[in-house]
């Protein structure tokens, strides 16, 4: 299961990505696919605050916040998680920041090619795996030798399936807030 | 004229004194009427000679000779010395004077010649004035053998010079009034000079002003039309994957009815609508008609993406090594509607290094040559895209089989603003824009063209921008080819 947020302040252009990323008779298919679409920036980045997102496909151009800005918190909130930015502008200056302040995995132009749109979209998510495996082996071992704790490990598995679950958020009277 | 005193009494004189004031005022030769109005005078006046001195216009006291009889070749246009003199004298007072004997002895600043040419003569001279402004002085002698002139002389004499001052005047205030006319015509030809520069300045400011946000407007246009054409050409695939869903499905369901007999009833109704909808050509023709819509949307996208290129002038001009073929493509791409319907162009390309160059500009001048080909091809015929290499440079040609350019057009067409364009076609620009496009890269533009028979544009542009480079690349792509 892979989890999709796509934002772009256009509705049509996030049905028929939505479509496209579903339809598996458009080759390659991805593996089971979970898309959830923004036309606003500021939702989005709500909603990546406190759920699980493997890979965030972003307009360049839209109100509020540019695709640049909006990836580069989304990045502060998920370093995890996996950017692209698809958008019909080529402005320099905005794929510079993107790629070095956002750190982006992909550039996409649209009009996009809907085979090689996926074919990224399954590039990027089986890099950023390979990350994320990479560094579960790398704690596996440091713990093996006693560096890091099982406990802590524990902790780091539970964020990533359920983000927010290891941080307990206080009201003001001493309650427990729990997640709307 | 003179009685035997040397009085003046004539009517005959002084009416014909008036007609040569006519005369000068019908604007004859101006030296040419004061020395008959001097002649005139003289004979008046009895003397031997005589002559006039002006004072030259725009000067206080600065006296010309103007006229005179008896004098030295070349003397006439010469200017006297200010102050001195005779003529001096008068002018400076104001008032007529009669020098009768050696003209040293009157205590006037006489000039040297005065002195020692004309020590025995009488003479009379009279300032002419004008209202009460002076304009000049006017002597009349008389040789030693003849009776001298008389105080009565210099009165009568006095009258007479009014009238001559006002026949003077008359006719400087002519040619000064023609004067003024001739310069006021230069002045309205400089002006009217002026004014074409300007508009063409203006004209071009406009133009230049105009191609710049032509530039920003495709390149905003550019961005808003590639956001629908994204999600209807992905979503066109995703119909195209439905429909061949869809249809597999149906066909299922045919095979199914085919399998089964008897037909139970609602297969038959089914049988009936598939057959009545005609449902085989239903099936072929979806897949033509996604293909045909992919088809458009396609050349939608890549227009756009020419007009990007294309603006993307001006703003971001770096000298890149550019495929000039993917060039004249784009290009191609772009004016291919405009001569569609008059021209058939013909590809011959062939095997070009990367060139180094400013790619927009170079767009920019392949589209006005193309536009012009197309131009000049009145009902249809072939526009020819052919380049090639000779020594260092890359050749580009647009042939086209259209009217040709009149040899008398040649020598100007790549001057600014000249169109033989209806207004409203041609601003005059396009090939002196290019022109100064090809020599930014260090190129040159050649034509050769035969009315009737169609021109030949060839842009001739180095491979690289330094010369030495430009020999190692020729070098190393002929090895390659």
């Amino acid at each position: 299961m892979s989890n999709l947020l796509i934002v772009d302040d256009e509705p049509n252009v996030l049905n028929a990505l939505r479509r496209l990323c579903q339809n598996s008779a458009i080759l390659p298919a991805l593996p089971d696919p979970s898309v959830t679409t923004f036309t606003s920036p500021l939702a989005a980045l709500k909603h990546v605050a406190d759920h699980k997102v493997d890979l965030v496909i972003s307009d360049y151009r839209m109100p509020d916040m540019d695709g640049a800005v909006f990836l580069t918190r989304v990045k502060e909130l998920r370093p995890d998680a996996a950017r692209i930015i698809l958008s019909a502008c080529t402005d320099m200056d905005g794929i510079i920041r993107a790629i070095n302040h956002a750190g982006i995995f992909r550039f996409v132009s649209k009009p996009w090619s809907d085979h090689d749109l996926k074919a990224s979209i399954i590039d990027v998510l089986a890099h950023r795996n390979l990350l994320l495996e990479n560094r579960r082996l790398a704690d596996e071992v440091r713990s093996q030798r006693g560096v890091i704790s099982r406990q802590q490990l524990e902790l780091e598995r539970l964020e990533m399936e359920s983000p927010g679950i290891t941080q307990v958020r206080w009201s003001e009277d001493g309650g427990v807030l729990l997640q709307d | 004229m003179a009685d035997a005193t040397g009085g003046i009494t004539d009517l005959a004189w002084i009416s014909a004194l008036y007609a040569l004031g006519h005369k000068a005022a019908n604007g004859a030769n101006p030296r040419q009427v004061q020395q008959e109005i001097l002649e005139h005078i003289v004979r008046g006046f009895d003397a031997e000679s005589g002559s006039i001195a002006l004072i030259v216009q725009g000067t206080d006291d600065q006296l010309e000779i103007a006229a005179g009889t008896d004098l030295p070749r070349g003397t006439i246009g010469n200017q006297l010395p200010r102050g001195i003199g005779v003529f001096g004298h008068v002018v400076a007072t104001g008032q007529p004077i009669l020098v009768n004997g050696d003209a040293a002895e009157t205590g006037l600043p006489v000039r040297t010649n005065e002195a020692r040419n004309r020590s025995t003569h009488s003479a009379m001279c009279w300032p002419l004035r004008v209202q009460e402004r002076t304009i000049g002085a006017l002597a009349v002698n008389r040789a030693a053998d003849r009776p001298r002139y008389t105080v009565t002389d210099l009165d009568q004499g006095q009258a007479l010079t009014s009238l001559l001052a006002l026949v003077i005047s008359n006719h400087q205030m002519h040619v000064e009034r023609d004067n003024r006319i001739v310069e006021l015509q230069t002045l309205n030809a400089t002006m009217q000079r002026m004014n074409a520069s300007l508009e063409d300045a203006q004209n071009q400011v406009i133009q230049a002003e105009k191609l710049a946000s032509i530039g920003q407007i495709s390149a905003g246009v550019a961005h808003e039309i590639n956001n629908p054409v994204a999600f209807v050409l992905s979503n066109l695939g995703s119909l195209e994957s439905y429909a061949a869903q869809i249809c597999e499905l149906l066909s299922a369901y045919v095979d199914a009815e085919r399998a089964l007999s008897p037909l139970p009833p609602a297969f038959l109704r089914a049988r009936t609508l598939r057959e009545s909808k005609d449902f085989d050509f239903l099936r072929g023709d979806i897949v033509a008609l996604l293909a045909e819509s992919r088809d458009g949307l396609m050349r939608v996208k890549r227009i756009v993406q020419d007009l990007r290129d294309f603006s993307r002038g001006g703003a971001d001009e770096t000298w890149q090594m550019v495929d000039l073929h993917a060039a004249l493509d784009s290009t191609l791409n772009i004016v291919r509607n405009e001569i569609k319907y008059k021209a058939s162009i013909v590809k011959s390309y062939g095997e070009l290094p990367e060139i180094e160059c400013l790619p927009s500009r170079l767009n920019q001048v392949f589209l006005n040559l193309l536009v012009n080909a197309g131009h000049a091809i009145d009902a249809h015929g072939t526009i020819t895209v052919s380049t090639g290499i000779s020594g260092t440079e890359a050749w580009i040609r647009f042939s086209d089989t259209g009217c040709g350019i009149p040899s008398d057009h040649l020598n100007r067409i790549f001057e600014p603003f000249f169109t033989t364009k209806p207004v409203g076609q041609g601003t005059g620009l396009g090939l002196s824009v290019s022109y100064a496009i090809v020599r930014k890269h260090g190129g040159r533009i050649e034509v050769d063209s035969e009315l009737g028979r169609g021109t030949r544009f060839t842009v001739l542009l180095p491979v690289r921008q330094s010369p030495d480079v430009a020999i190692e690349v020729v070098k190393a792509h002929a090895a390659a080819t």
